[in-house]
């Protein structure tokens, strides 16, 4: 210790490059959401489930496409394929959502998060974005398949093909609420939990246990009360909104004159969702 | 061994998890009350009720949250190491959170279901239903409690028997109710009240009883064998 300490230029230096600002951040969580949701770039485990969702999904749509293209039959149309997947959609929806939200709270990182020059609303839109795109495509691929069967081996040349067109855009909307609707109510589940297993527990039980209220209000006695029945659960209540935006949709639901009432209810319940996970993270932000 | 299930008793019980028990119970009671007053016939709203909610949902899904609660929580948190030094049989352990976990399934599904059964038609099916209840919960804790100890997702997975397999193939794919307990409830509740006509049965009675005693027994010697072996694996993916 006799001689003088000396410090030493070992050449660090400041980063002096471009800074990238609340947009770079936002795309980087949305691709990043995206692959996750995937569990691209994770460990083969984590690609089990999501795949495992993914392949049925497409299965399915691969084999109503060699169906109709072989027979001419047309076992289910766009809205009813994105209909009877729906067990599939929440199954998703409890995969992906927690690996979403409830990984960073569990980790531990959402303090690193918010101090970069990222805000709640831009955390929660990546998040939302990434999952309602991971949900969309789910059931849109399957659907362009399903399209690209029916216009290869149409009858009447280039203008079936246009008809088809237009079931297939219609159908895409549709997946796309179903993607908003499920989006919403996984991730608010999710964001209640760090722990996976509970997010996922739960985001399944709201579907489990808002479909029996369903089946019970629809042998109700008043025509009304099943007629209003569909509301009770979110699945019902997407298949609603869209017998009454596309009546030719034959989802099978009894909705009379309710039709704006569910639109409404779809509306309301994505916004309220989004809202409380807003609410839910300005708490984590300011901690 | 009375310690260990004390242990796993007051984990279960001591925290906020237990009130996730609470709502589908509550829910079954609600709906089955509501459709009594309104007047809907028995017949109309006892196969949604008691075997959409009751069977097909509430029973699998408590014995899921406590199966894989007893011991997954304490594989989580690393406490499972507490009890795997003591000098202890591992079927001891075994068979000491399983038996907890049974009784606090068995008491939380048969309860409402005894209530729904009796405002359906009597106390007879009632008792049929909370008997059949507390088989089931055997069968499915055996499994779900094997699961908590093969995969560090048992939630993940478990949720994939109930939807997938019991729910989505067991009602398309006949071949899958053999291997379905949600079916062998069915049975047994029917038989032990066969007058009633809300329970449809789609296996035999001995095919019922002998798959939910191998669902059960098997389980219980898997996870014993598991533990046996157990090593405690780090934070994955």
């Amino acid at each position: 210790m006799s001689e003088a300490s000396v410090i030493h230029d070992i050449g660090y230096q400041r980063y002096d490059g471009p800074r990238l600002g609340r947009r770079a951040v936002f795309g980087a969580m949305y691709i990043h959401g995206l692959r996750a949701a995937y569990g691209l770039g994770r460990s083969a485990k984590s690609k089990i489930f999501p795949w495992l969702v993914v392949g049925i999904c497409l299965l399915v749509g691969v084999i109503l496409a060699a169906v109709k293209a072989q027979t001419g039959l047309e076992a289910l149309n766009y809205f009813t394929y994105a209909d009877s997947m729906s067990w599939l959609i929440i199954f998703f929806a409890a995969i992906v959502a927690p690996e979403l939200v409830s990984r960073d709270m569990r980790s531990g990182v959402l303090p690193l998060y918010f101090s970069r020059p990222l805000r709640a609303s831009d955390y929660i839109g990546a998040k939302v974005a990434s999952m309602v795109t991971a949900v969309w495509l789910l059931l849109a691929v399957p659907q362009l398949i399903m399209f690209l069967g029916a216009a290869f081996t149409t009858k009447n040349g280039i203008s079936d093909v246009w008809k088809e067109l237009g079931d297939l855009l219609p159908g895409w909307a549709y997946s796309l609420l179903w993607a908003l609707v499920f989006t919403g109510i996984g991730l608010l589940v999710a964001s209640l939990t760090g722990k996976r297993a509970f997010a996922a527990g739960g985001i399944v039980a709201v579907f489990l246990m808002t479909t029996p209220a369903v089946g019970v209000l629809s042998i109700m006695p008043s025509q009304d009360a099943q007629e209003l029945a569909g509301l009770a659960s979110p699945s019902t209540l997407v298949s609603g909104v869209g017998q009454w935006i596309y009546p030719t949709a034959n989802t099978g639901m009894m909705i009379g004159r309710f039709g704006p009432v569910y639109l409404i209810e779809a509306i309301t319940l994505v916004a309220a969702c989004m809202l409380l996970l807003l609410a839910r993270y300005r708490r984590v932000a300011a901690l | 061994m009375s310690t260990v299930a004390w242990i796993t008793a007051r984990g279960l019980f001591g925290r906020r998890r237990v009130l996730l028990l609470l709502p589908l119970p509550i829910l079954l009671i609600v709906l089955a009350v509501i459709c009594d007053a309104a007047g809907v016939d028995a017949r109309e709203w006892g196969a949604p009720v008691i075997v959409g909610l009751g069977l097909a949902v509430l029973l699998p899904v408590v014995a899921l949250i406590v199966g894989t609660g007893v011991l997954g929580s304490e594989v989580d948190d690393g406490t499972i190491v507490h009890i795997l030094t003591k000098p202890l049989p591992r079927r001891d352990i075994i068979l000491a959170k399983l038996g907890v976990a049974v009784v606090a399934s068995a008491v939380t599904a048969a309860v409402p279901l005894f209530v729904a059964g009796v405002l359906a038609d009597s106390v007879r099916f009632g008792l049929a239903l909370a008997v059949a209840a507390a088989l089931g919960a055997v069968a499915y804790s055996a499994l779900f409690l094997l699961l908590s100890l093969l995969t560090r997702r048992p939630v993940l997975l478990g949720l994939v028997y109930i939807l997938v397999w019991e729910g989505l193939l067991g009602r398309f794919v006949s071949g899958t109710r053999v291997l379905s307990i949600e079916q062998y409830v069915i049975t047994v509740g029917d038989r032990l009240s066969p007058a009633t006509d809300i329970l449809d049965p789609k296996v035999g009675l001995p095919v019922a009883l002998v798959m939910a005693a191998i669902f059960a027994v098997g389980g219980t010697l898997f996870a014993v064998n598991r533990l046996r072996s157990f090593s405690m694996a780090g934070e994955t993916s």
